[in-house]
């Protein structure tokens, strides 16, 4: 599904990523852990397409094609999906309207066709009623006055409206409460599938126990300092990050 | 004496024309031909305003009509059908050109009428209508002398009379279009509880100058929803100042786009003379290439208890210039006062510019105002966001762009024309994209 190899990027002519390598087969989750600073979100933007990060060396193949050849939107086709730590708040856009023009957007450029009024109603209704995303809320404006657990529950009905291949969820867990911790792991696990594989970036361990990897890898100064099953989770909370961040330095 | 002075005198050289019959092509009343004069005296004193004028400081008017107004033109106006996206909206329908007012006003309900004013220029509500010196003692008198201009000139314009209780259920829609120069004058009285909807679209050609004021009288629990779309050729030049006043517990609810014109000032002076009274003064501005967008609004809180909105928000791309200079007046006396002003634009290039001057004089103690203004970019972390969602970047930017202005569409009460205005705002927004594709 995804192959990267030695990727290196700099932001701002500043070196983040210092060689990385990582390979994620079909329907498989990965968790990518590490301590503040280590590139885990540039790892994210990177692979959205975000400007401003540049690829120096290195490469990365989605489903055997060259990813850093695409644009942002392109990638969404594709099937890259990157939920936000910090969704963006747009105000004067309905969520429903957001929904509806994501979804149509992305089906044209998948060759599906847009979904009729009723029918988009419909997929809608479906996918967000696990997630607990209530009418109220899609007439609201996209993520405006949400809460932290809203915003996170937004993100994960955006996922399963646009039905990627691959999801990169970036400090999902980041200011949820355990109840909408739970709400949002389940949303994610349901999404789950031979099909569609995951990346879980985290900074703490206990979102691993809701959405349980198949390999946790360990990124510290801009590189994959360790590897292992989820047991590495575990471990990483007892002894804390400061070990391997003594090896990048 | 100044040029601009000089060039009025040689240039109009009307002056003896005005003295023995009033200007031409337009019926005169005796005290309109003493105030016509009155008021070229004193233009003549004061010249075109330019730049050294703190209220004309963005917008050097002298440098701007002196070439036009050296030679007199013909008043070529004629008006065509109104622009087309607003023939869905179920109107009385007003043609204004230079020289007339054109329509079929039989279905009018009784107590409404829509006259020439030069027929109406001797009737006691329009004379008091067109009376200034309500404004006499306005803070802005460097903004209100360009009124001067369109009295000693004027050469036509509508009476609009709505009589006392009289509600009016469909809007009218006065359409101006035409080119040349024109000077025109719309008078509006609303009596006591009497409620109306008035649409304003403007297409004037090219080169086309149009110099408009409006005077409007809501009298006591009048209640007027007034919508101006101004979208006149990328060459012409637009002036249009306003005269509001609002008595007691009257409402305005006003509305502005500015679309066209090369170079455009709009002067909004409100002033309330009865308690209890509310005035919205909202405007949208979306201009490009070197489009020069100048809007003043000075809201005069004479008497206490009143209320005022001012809520300004504009997008400028390529080198377009836009200009908001707002100032809420809040006099000894007008207690309990609600004033609220805002500017906020977004540039869309680093060639365009902005200058915002939001001012609160507030000479009483137990009052609420506000006012605020901001000037930015597009956020890029929004159109990021939106793609990776799926959009492409048009229209990423097209979305974020109909949010930033929506708060004021949404303010407009007519829901038909606010559909009108939110297409108009996305098909502008459209040539944007052409542009960005290229």
């Amino acid at each position: 599904m995804l192959e990267i190899k030695n990727l290196h990027v700099t932001v701002d002519g500043k070196e983040i990523l210092k060689g990385i390598d990582l390979s994620i087969g079909a329907g498989e989750v990965h968790a990518i852990m590490g301590p503040n600073g280590s590139g885990k979100s540039t790892l994210s933007y990177v692979l959205a397409g975000r400007d401003g990060y540049e690829v120096t060396q290195g490469s990365i193949l989605f489903k055997g094609e060259d990813l850093t050849a695409k644009n942002v939107e392109e990638r969404a086709a594709a099937g890259i999906f990157l939920a936000l730590q910090y969704p963006i708040e747009v105000p004067g856009v309905t969520t429903m309207t957001f929904l509806k023009t994501a979804v149509n957007a992305i089906r044209v450029a998948r060759g599906e066709g847009e979904l009729d009024a009723v029918r988009f109603l419909k997929l809608v209704r479906e996918k967000a009623k696990p997630l607990n995303v209530t009418d109220e809320m899609l007439k609201r404006a996209l993520n405006v006055g949400f809460s932290g657990g809203e915003k996170k529950r937004a993100e994960i009905l955006q996922m399963a409206l646009l039905d990627p291949s691959l999801c990169v969820l970036d400090e999902t867990d980041s200011g949820l409460d355990i109840d909408a911790l739970k709400v949002v792991s389940d949303g994610v696990n349901m999404l789950r599938s031979p099909e569609r594989s995951m990346i879980v970036i985290t900074h703490y361990q206990r979102l691993l126990d809701h959405i349980v990897p198949d390999r946790v890898h360990v990124l510290s100064g801009g590189r994959i300092v360790k590897s292992g099953d989820k047991e590495l989770a575990l471990e990483l909370e007892k002894s804390g990050y400061a070990d391997y961040a003594a090896d990048a330095a | 004496m100044t040029m601009a002075a000089r060039n009025m005198k040689t240039g109009i050289a009307e002056r003896r024309l005005i003295e023995e019959a009033g200007a031409p092509g337009f019926a005169h009343a005796g005290w309109f031909d003493k105030a016509r004069l009155a008021a070229l005296d004193s233009f003549e004193a004061a010249g075109l305003p330019h730049r050294r004028l703190e209220d004309w400081r963005y917008t050097d008017l002298r440098q701007i009509l002196e070439k036009r107004l050296a030679r007199v033109e013909e008043n070529s106006g004629r008006s065509d059908a109104p622009a087309g996206l607003l023939d869905a909206v179920d109107a009385y329908v007003a043609l204004i050109g230079a020289d007339g007012v054109e329509g079929d006003f039989s279905a009018l309900p009784e107590g409404a009428e829509i006259m020439r004013l030069g027929d109406v220029l001797d009737e006691g509500w329009v004379r008091d209508a067109m009376d200034a010196s309500v404004f006499g003692n306005t803070d802005a008198p460097q903004a209100a002398a360009i009124i001067d201009l369109n009295t000693a000139l004027l050469g036509g314009g509508v009476a609009i009379h709505i009589a006392h209780g009289v509600v009016l259920e469909k809007p009218i829609h006065l359409a101006f279009s035409g080119n040349g120069t024109r000077h025109l004058r719309s008078v509006i009285v609303l009596e006591e509880g009497a409620s109306a909807c008035i649409i304003e679209s403007h297409q004037a050609g090219a080169n086309a100058f149009s110099d408009l004021v409006s005077d409007i009288r809501l009298t006591r629990n009048a209640s007027l929803t007034r919508i101006r779309i101004q979208n006149d050729d990328r060459s012409a030049i637009h002036l249009a100042s306003d005269r509001i006043v609002l008595g007691e517990g009257a409402v305005l609810d006003g509305f502005l786009m500015t679309l066209g014109a090369a170079v455009s000032r709009n002067q909004s002076f409100v002033r309330f003379t009865g308690e209890g009274a509310r005035a919205t003064v909202n405007g949208v501005y979306a201009l490009r290439g070197s489009q020069h967008g100048d809007h003043f609004c000075l809201t005069d809180h004479a008497v206490p208890g009143c209320e005022s909105v001012t809520l300004y928000k504009g997008v400028l791309d390529e080198a377009a210039t836009g200009i908001f200079q707002g100032r809420v007046l809040v006099r000894p006396d007008a207690q309990k006062t609600d004033g609220r002003q805002a500017n906020h634009a977004l540039l869309l290039s680093r060639e365009a510019t902005m200058n915002a001057k939001p001012e609160l004089e507030i000479y009483a103690d137990d009052v609420q105002c506000a006012h605020g203004s901001t000037v930015g970019e597009l956020d890029r972390d929004a159109v990021f966001y939106l793609r990776s969602r799926g959009l492409d970047e048009a229209s990423a930017r097209q979305l974020l762009i109909s949010a930033f202005l929506d708060e004021v569409f949404e303010a407009v009460t007519h829901e038909g024309v606010r559909d009108i205005l939110r297409v108009i705002a996305s098909e502008w927004f459209i040539q944007e994209r052409g542009r960005h594709h290229e």
